[in-house]
């Protein structure tokens, strides 16, 4: 979970979004605060104005009982929660709704009605002398205090939905364009592990540039198909056409090796070439045969096989062989080794061929191990020598079609086995693993053991 | 006996009827699958040598074609291709055994022979005799001149094999097919070495040897 969400985090389109969010919410708290602000100042500006009329229409009174007439008869139409009158007659009576007292703290205005005697809230006034006495107007700025609240209604109202839309679209965005790339991923890596029938397809629902590059893949890809087809066809074709010239050169060798008149120098010659063409059509039935497994044999001739008897068979046919060459070779068999899917007579040649090579690569005295394990990772059939091995930064190249070791090139051998050997596992789904066995070459192939239920035992 | 061959390529159908016809046997060499239609549902013969990749009809439909129309004479195909795919191809089509070009011609003449004598000889004796060895089937027992000779189980399975087929050429890949079921060619010479183990123990300590080895062939043990 914690890997998909980092993997969510860096995708693109998310990251895009959010940057997004975020640019599209400063603007706009930026603008909603400038607007708060000047209509802020714009209010105050009118309640000032506001005090100024009201204190020019007071000074209209011709002396100080008249003003205070005046301020009394306004008071009573006025609550002083909104506006305060206040005015201190030069007989030192009080007049209007309130008495502005100034105490440590600051300005208060106090009513003077019974009920609410201290007033709450901000208040803005003026005052001035008039008619020998003080008038002092005030105005609540519960005006004020109210926009600060419809702005921020406006704030949560407008803003917040904007940002969840904005941001679980991108989450959905990122996520179909994660699962995308996903797919495009799996694609290229089973291309590049030779599975070259691998297709994006990229579906109706994704982006338009995700699925631009899915078809490019996919084009690029059945044109790697198509030439490595025709390759193969072209490969197999020239094989085939040389068998019969090989036939036949075969066939012009056994005539003459009948010659009795032959020298036996001439016949010693003869002999040689007959063991070249031999190695020559080694050569080529492997080729073919390799070709043949790469072109997709069908997996349908699989059967449940036993490797136990499999590797008896195998190390009881080269046993003398062994022996004769100087070799040891020894079988370890564990117990209850499960069944695996398979062709019998390819893990036969996949084996024997591991053999043969470690026949011909090591020197007289050495040890050869085949050995029948079960690990977790699988069913491992492991041919392990005591021989000079492979260097590690050829442990690749080895399993390439005709490569051969700088030291081996004098040894009899095609070149052809551990890339048989790799092609042969692959098909059968097992993972081919060359190790240092210290010292010596260790070759492990690690099968997948038939599921528990499908056990059938091996075909009669 | 009497040998049909299906051949295009003119060397080898030469190479084939040639060597056969050196053996004493008789042998008809035809190019194409029509012709070779023709000759086998005419003539009778006791093998036929089928090129799976012939002119007209190819081996394999001419085969099935004959076998649907009840002959059973008995068919080695030769084929260029060469996997075991082909060869149970083959086989499934009504082939009898198949040989993979290019061969020796001692490779095809043994399996030329084992064909036209099938069914091998199923002997039902609890004891098989060679010359001077007894091999007791129940007991598990061989003995020559009376000294009993211990075998493995396989050394075993391969005296058996080669004095149920008495006079008859067996090549390495037949034993490798009929003893250990293996349907590839080792590189290695682990057939000689099975043979030399158990001529060592067979022959080695008597005066006569009972396993010859046919040159550019295989083995043989003589009736």
């Amino acid at each position: 979970m914690n890997a998909r969400i980092a993997g969510l985090w860096r995708s693109m389109p998310l990251r895009l979004a959010l940057g997004l969010v975020v640019l599209f919410s400063v603007v706009s708290l930026v603008g909603l605060a400038a607007s708060y602000v000047l209509t802020e100042r714009s209010f105050e500006q009118a309640i000032r104005a506001d005090l100024s009329q009201r204190i020019a229409g007071f000074r209209a009174a011709p002396s100080a009982a008249a003003l205070a007439t005046l301020v009394e008869t306004e008071a009573r139409e006025t609550d002083p929660e909104r506006l305060a009158l206040s005015y201190l007659a030069p007989n030192q009576r009080r007049y209007g709704n309130a008495v502005i007292a100034r105490d440590d703290e600051g300005y208060h205005v106090l009513s003077l009605s019974q009920e609410s005697p201290t007033l709450s809230g901000d208040y803005l006034a003026l005052t001035t002398a008039m008619q020998g006495g003080q008038l002092t107007i005030a105005r609540s700025l519960s005006e004020i205090d109210a926009l600060r609240t419809v702005f921020l209604n406006i704030l949560v109202l407008s803003l917040l939905p904007t940002i969840l839309i904005a941001l679980s679209g991108a989450v959905y965005l990122a996520l179909r364009s994660a699962r995308n790339v996903a797919t495009v991923g799996k694609t290229l890596d089973r291309l590049t592990s030779g599975d070259l029938q691998a297709r994006v397809r990229p579906g109706a629902d994704w982006s338009g540039d995700l699925a631009e590059i899915g078809t490019k893949i996919d084009e690029m890809a059945q044109a790697q198909e198509s030439s490595v087809a025709a390759i193969r066809q072209v490969s197999s074709d020239i094989a085939h056409d040389l068998k019969t010239p090989i036939q036949r050169v075969a066939v012009h060798l056994a005539d003459l090796a009948d010659r009795e008149e032959l020298p036996p120098q001439a016949r010693d010659l003869v002999d040689r070439a007959r063991s070249e063409l031999d190695g020559v059509v080694s050569v080529f039935r492997s080729l073919l045969q390799i070709a043949q497994i790469e072109s997709g044999t069908p997996r349908s001739g699989f059967v449940p096989l036993s490797l136990t008897d499999l590797v008896n068979t195998c190390s009881e046919l080269y046993e003398p062989a062994a022996s004769d060459s100087g070799h040891h070779l020894d079988t370890r068999i564990a117990r209850d080794i499960p069944n695996v899917m398979g062709d019998r007579n390819l893990l036969l040649q996949l084996l024997a061929n591991l053999i043969e090579n470690a026949l011909r690569h090591t020197p007289v005295g050495s040890r050869i191990t085949v050995e029948l394990d079960r690990r977790p990772r699988g069913v491992v059939l492991s041919v392990a020598d005591t021989g000079p091995g492979i260097p590690e930064e050829e442990s690749d190249n080895v399993l390439q079609r005709l490569y051969r070791l700088d030291r081996s090139r004098m040894t009899p051998g095609s070149g052809l086995g551990l890339n048989f050997v790799s092609v042969v596992a692959r098909l059968h789904g097992a993972d081919l693993v060359l190790r240092d066995n210290d010292p010596g070459l260790r070759v492990e192939v690690v099968f997948e053991p038939v599921a528990a239920t499908s056990i059938l035992g091996p075909r009669p | 006996m009497k040998i049909l061959a299906v051949e295009d390529d003119a060397t080898t159908g030469a190479f084939i009827s040639r060597g056969l016809r050196e053996e004493g046997h008789s042998v008809d060499l035809v190019t194409n699958g029509r012709e070779a239609l023709i000759q086998a549902t005419g003539g009778s013969y006791d093998v036929m040598i089928v090129d799976r990749m012939l002119p007209e009809i190819d081996g394999l439909t001419l085969v099935k074609t004959l076998r649907g129309a009840g002959n059973q004479t008995p068919v080695l195909f030769l084929t260029s291709l060469g996997s075991v795919d082909d060869r149970i191809g083959g086989l499934n089509a009504g082939g009898d055994d198949y040989l993979v070009k290019p061969f020796a011609f001692g490779e095809l003449s043994a399996r030329v022979s084992a064909l036209a004598r099938r069914p091998p000889a199923v002997e039902q004796e609890a004891v098989l005799r060679a010359g001077p060895l007894e091999m007791d089937l129940i007991a598990r027992k061989v003995t020559r001149e009376g000294v009993e000779i211990d075998l493995l189980p396989r050394e075993f399975a391969i005296l058996e094999h080669l004095i149920r087929r008495k006079g008859r050429v067996q090549t390495r890949t037949m034993l490798l097919e009929s003893i250990w079921d293996i349907n590839f060619d080792p590189m290695t010479n682990v057939v000689e070495t099975h043979i030399s183990r158990l001529r060592a123990k067979v022959d080695k300590p008597f005066d006569s040897e009972l396993i010859k080895t046919v040159r550019g062939a295989g083995y043989r043990i003589d009736a």
